[in-house]
């Protein structure tokens, strides 16, 4: 079976910058998997993430970053937002919703841009994720806007995983949460993700949160340019 | 019986200068005559001329008398002015007309006006039919009613007036009624350029 | 397109407060637009349909505009009388078929009052060549002395029915002193409404108009003169002076001939004017100050739009976190474009709607008052065909502003991806 996520090769380069940014020979995420990626601020990381999301595109040599075996490099720039409508979910470190949209209408809204996410998430299911992530029904039709941080960042996590998305990226959703709230949330996710079926890419700079993941790497080392920067 | 004091010399020179010429008034380019006088729906395309009937002389009679010659002062000159105007008023039509298909370009009098536009207007052969020039004989007046009340016209702009010719005569005083054209397709008159 | 139209309206309504004043310009401009074209039509079709079958019309030498102005609008006032001789001369002109003096200069409570003969019942008309009808009651006959018809519009503003008695006043009858108080008038009939200046007249027959000035001079009572109402009928009644004079002629094409013989009147300074040629010149004057005003409008409308542009480019650099959730859950650089041009477009249609319904209402509270004053009648009620050109000029341009902020916001959220800069 293909791996969920396949990196081959990858060469990018900062625009301005002299030496190339990131450089990785391989990495592979299987379909369910969970990986944790360790790596410091200004280690790449926010790169990779878009580049594993379809939002860059590698722009040395001809390395590739294929999702569900569909390289992002052989696609246009339309068919490279719908397949990741299709099939990826995304939680930022913190603003993760839109302040004018009801929390019910921010989890729904993948599906405003994939047919395939609303039908497979099917009637219900934004509802029955926040009920999984511990959101009272009460809030659902409240204005995003008036959520704490922590329940936020729950919501994100519902949003990203409506309609099941194969693959999950997570860009340090935890470092604006304190310890409690951190460990109920990654409690939550990593079950809900569980139950999904979806791969998880958790980028992060908090080792204390590396014995969850099933996979561990660490960024500086899987990336060569950082190595030789150093 | 009213009476018109006498003109103006200018003016009275100049309607004797018409009426000397009267078929040949033509204040607008009539370039188009030189192109086939059958136009598109079967409209015979005339000049102002050929609504006067051939030998129609008002100024007959009037030739022997030194007509240029008389002093305003002079009451034969009022007289001759008098003459003019009926003779001009009754001037006959063409029977030969009554019944024909014609299109004929002249200036637009409203008459009428209703809310969906102009229903009838005067067609006359030149400019400001008004005060400073005589106003025409009756057979270079022609009433048209438009098959459709028209908008966007104003006083004195150019038109072509296609339709079918009546010559109507009526018992009033002011002998024959003239030209009537009937239900007529109006478009605007564009010079050729010249 | 379509999740984003949602989407837009409710980003819209989140910032409706600081959007709240583009809103309003908006809705100035398209108040304004709507409103000039709308009163400019229904003056043009009140005005031609004022007088219908009426030849010429006769009167001292002034301006062909003025004398159609107060002869059929009763706007204005005239400067000089012409003689009643010369209208009679003029009733017997080969080419007239009939003549219908009037005679203006008194008022009743407001209304203008015309002295006329019995024939401008028959040969008056308006609109598509309708003629005058009586709702209750019958003309004045001959002499039909101190007897009164009333406009539809006099007796519905003023509540008269038949029997009513009515004083007329000299002048504008501000001061009561001009009151031809010892001379009474009965209402005997009341016409049906025309939606023509005619609704707001007062008519009174010659003979009682010069009955009623009998002893005044120079347009001032004399104490010394005074004739009681019972002993008017002693006097000589003919009118020696009156306003204008329409006429009908038996032959339309003979109007010019007619008109030139009036111009060169011997007897006194004539002028003779075609209707439809003077409202001609009339709209000729009239359209430079529309077209000012239209212009004026339009340039509203351009700064509003402009103002919308800049507001929501202002509020863009706020928003690039919004741009990049967007791009996350899967909206391309193109839905953005989409998205701000069409909060532009709901910005717009608030702005249109409130217009056009605050348009709607001035001009229903505006009608009676012109109607009564001017004898214009506005239609509050269906829009013209213009009108709803205006509103697909004024939405499509506040779309096609809005493609600015959306360009925008294009290229952010393709330099900015899930990573923006703020």
């Amino acid at each position: 079976m293909t791996a969920a996520v396949q990196v081959r090769a990858l060469r990018h380069t900062w625009p301005g910058a002299s030496t190339p940014t990131l450089i990785i020979d391989a990495l592979d995420v299987d379909a369910g998997q969970t990986l944790f990626l360790r790596g410091p601020s200004g280690s790449g990381k926010s790169t990779l993430l878009a580049l594993l999301a379809g939002v860059l595109v590698a722009d040395g040599g001809d390395g590739e970053v294929r999702l569900l075996d569909a390289s992002w490099r052989a696609m246009s720039a339309a068919q490279r937002d719908r397949h990741r409508a299709d099939h990826l979910g995304y939680i930022f470190q913190q603003f993760n919703l839109l302040p004018y949209l009801s929390v019910i209408d921010n989890v729904r809204l993948p599906c405003r841009f994939s047919a395939r996410r609303r039908q497979r998430a099917g009637s219900g299911a934004a509802e029955r994720l926040l009920e999984r992530m511990g959101m009272d029904a009460s809030l659902w039709h409240r204005a995003a806007g008036v959520l704490s941080v922590g329940q936020q960042q729950r919501v994100a996590a519902a949003r990203a995983l409506i309609g099941a998305p194969e693959v999950v990226l997570a860009d340090e959703p935890t470092s604006a949460l304190d310890e409690d709230l951190r460990d109920a949330f990654m409690t939550l996710l990593l079950e809900r993700c569980a139950e999904a079926g979806s791969a998880l890419v958790f980028v992060s700079h908090d080792a204390r949160l590396a014995p969850r993941f099933s996979r561990r790497v660490d960024l500086t080392t899987l990336n060569a340019a950082a190595t030789v920067a150093a | 019986m009213f009476r018109s004091p006498p003109l103006k010399p200018s003016t009275r020179r100049a309607a004797l200068r018409a009426l000397g010429a009267c078929a040949l008034v033509a204040g607008m380019p009539m370039a188009a005559r030189a192109q086939a006088a059958a136009r598109p729906g079967g409209y015979t395309e005339l000049r102002w001329d050929d609504l006067v009937p051939k030998g129609w002389d008002p100024t007959k009679g009037m030739r022997d008398r030194n007509v240029a010659g008389l002093p305003d002062s002079d009451p034969r000159a009022g007289d001759l002015m008098r003459e003019l105007r009926e003779a001009w008023d009754n001037a006959p039509t063409l029977p030969a007309l009554d019944g024909a298909a014609i299109k004929l370009p002249g200036y637009l009098v409203p008459l009428d006006e209703s809310a969906a536009g102009i229903t009838e207007f005067l067609l006359v052969p030149y400019f400001g039919a008004c005060i400073h020039t005589p106003p025409p004989p009756a057979n270079q007046i022609v009433l048209v009613r438009p098959a459709r009340p028209l908008t966007g016209y104003r006083t004195m702009d150019t038109v072509w007036a296609s339709g079918r010719l009546r010559t109507s005569r009526s018992q009033s005083q002011m002998g024959t009624s003239g030209y009537t054209l009937e239900a007529a397709l109006i478009d605007r008159y564009v010079a050729a350029p010249r | 397109m379509t999740p984003l139209l949602g989407l837009a309206a409710r980003s819209a309504w989140n910032r409706r407060f600081v959007l709240a004043l583009v809103v309003a310009s908006i809705a100035l401009s398209t108040f304004l637009l709507l409103g000039i074209e709308r009163i400019r039509q229904d003056v043009r079709a009140s005005f031609s349909q004022a007088v219908s079958g009426t030849d010429l019309i006769v009167g001292a030498r002034t301006g062909s505009v003025q004398l159609l102005l107060y002869s059929v609008f009763r706007i204005g006032q005239a400067t000089q009388n012409m003689r009643y001789a010369s209208a009679q001369a003029l009733a017997g002109h080969r080419a007239v078929a009939w003549m219908v003096p009037l005679s203006l200069g008194d008022s009743h409570r407001g209304f203008p009052v015309l002295g006329t003969s019995a024939a401008y019942f028959a040969h008056f008309r308006h609109g598509n060549r309708q003629s005058l009808s009586l709702s209750q009651g019958r003309a004045f006959g001959a002499p039909g002395l101190f007897e009164v018809v009333l406009g539809a519009e006099v007796a519905r503003r003023l509540g008269y029915a038949l029997g009513q008695p009515v004083v007329i006043s000299h002048g504008d009858g501000a001061l009561t002193a001009n009151d031809h108080a010892d001379k009474p008038f009965t209402v005997v009939g009341v016409l049906a409404p025309t939606g023509t200046p005619v609704d707001r007249t007062v008519h009174i027959s010659l003979e009682s108009m010069e009955a009623i000035h009998l002893d005044w001079v120079a347009g001032v009572p004399l104490p010394g003169l005074k004739v009681p109402a019972d002993q008017v009928t002693q006097h000589d009644l003919a009118p020696r002076q009156i306003t204008a004079v329409m006429l009908g002629l038996k032959s339309r094409a003979a109007v010019f001939s007619v008109q030139r013989d009036i111009q060169s009147w011997r007897d006194e300074p004539l002028m003779a004017i075609l209707p439809g040629v003077a409202l001609d010149e009339l709209w000729d004057v009239v359209g430079l100050g529309e077209r000012a005003l239209l212009a004026i409008s339009a340039l509203v409308a351009v700064v509003s739009a402009a103002g919308l542009v800049a507001v929501v480019l202002a509020g863009l650099d706020a928003r690039r976190r919004e741009l990049a959730i967007l791009r996350a859950v899967g909206a391309s650089p193109r839905h953005m474009l989409a998205l701000l041009a069409l909060e532009g477009g709901w910005v717009t249609l608030a702005g249109v709607g409130t217009g056009a319904v605050l348009h709607t209402v001035a001009l229903a509270l505006l009608a009676p008052w012109a109607q009564q004053h001017f004898g214009l009648v506005l239609n509050a009620g269906a829009a013209l065909a213009t009108q709803w050109g205006l509103i697909g000029a004024l939405l499509a341009g506040g779309f096609l502003a809005s493609l600015v902020p959306g360009w925008r916001a294009y290229r952010l959220s393709l330099a900015d991806g899930l990573s923006p800069r703020t």
